[in-house]
């Protein structure tokens, strides 16, 4: 069986640098991400960290690829099962006066179980990114129903 | 998201949005073509919505993009097309294809989800559609929620 590879395209009016700063900065992805917070200093080789609202730490990893505004690549796992470890690449890109936002979630590991997870997730969090880039306020992604 | 497939001897594309409005709104916007042709790149469908109708993605210049019969109709909720290609004759050799489209109540937003399937490995039908419906998709959720649909969908591509 072909390894798992989650592909998932959004098309934003937004600018790169908007984009970026939405998936990088902790007060932003708070307004949309279900309150959870992208945590780093975005340099290659930094630690990076997803926080919930509380500050703990449910994933965490290493920043692979770092190119503002244009291109990110981390290392993704749970920290209570680090080597459950996958890779999530985002990549901008500007067309006139919107972007391409291209998330691909892959190299999973054998029987990972955070790919159930992440297409349940991915999906949620890039349709309340688009809208919060778009209308200022993101959309309660996680409510049940 | 697109995965999994070819042990099935099938290719498919599936995507899944999130959009602030109501089922009613969403489905009037996917079927009426005063809304159709700001997000779908200028096209309009034609039918009579209605199950055995027969059902027609319409270019601007007067061609016919894709047509099909509807399978399933559950208005405001479901919608299941069969849909052949109809201007690209290797695309058109594939023969029909089949378009599932849900809808669902998501708290205050609605879920949208999305599967074109083709009963053959590598068809390049899906192919095709993987590309398109994303910037539709993208466009019917700014349409929805600003009033106003991304530029780049409310024109046919020159050339195509």
């Amino acid at each position: 069986m072909k390894k798992p590879k989650l592909v998932y395209t959004t098309f934003i009016r937004s600018t790169p640098k908007k984009t970026w700063d939405a998936i990088s900065k902790p007060e932003f992805t708070r307004r949309y991400w279900g309150g959870m917070a992208n945590v780093s200093d975005w340099k290659k080789g930094s630690k990076w960290e997803h926080h919930n609202p509380e500050n703990e730490v449910w994933i965490t990893g290493k920043v692979v690829e770092s190119i503002p505004a244009k291109r990110l690549v981390l290392t993704w796992a749970d920290p209570d099962d680090l080597k459950d470890k996958s890779r999530v690449t985002f990549e901008i890109e500007p067309m006139q006066d919107m972007v391409c936002l291209t998330v691909t979630h892959d190299r999973f590991q054998a029987g990972s179980k955070m790919v159930g997870k992440v297409s349940w997730g991915w999906p949620r969090v890039l349709s309340s990114l688009k809208t919060f880039l778009e209308t200022g306020k993101g959309l309660n992604i996680f409510c049940r129903g | 998201m697109n995965n999994r497939e070819d042990i099935l001897q099938k290719t498919t594309f599936s995507y899944v949005t999130y959009i602030r409005s109501t089922p009613e709104k969403l489905w009037q916007a996917l079927t009426t073509p005063g809304f159709n042709r700001q997000f779908f790149f200028g096209a309009t469908q034609e039918s009579a919505w209605k199950q055995g109708a027969a059902w027609r993605l319409m270019i601007p210049d007067g061609r016919v993009a894709d047509s099909g019969e509807i399978l399933e109709i559950d208005p405001p909720r479901r919608l299941v097309l069969k849909w052949r290609n109809e201007f690209m004759p290797e695309l058109r050799a594939e023969g029909y294809s089949r378009m599932t489209l849900k809808i669902e109540k998501h708290g205050a937003s609605v879920k949208l989800a999305i599967l074109h399937e083709m009963d053959k490995p590598g068809s390049k039908l899906i192919e095709a559609v993987s590309e398109g419906w994303p910037p539709i998709l993208s466009s019917l959720k700014s349409l929805l929620e600003t009033g106003e649909s991304l530029e780049e969908t409310r024109r046919w591509p020159e050339g195509t």
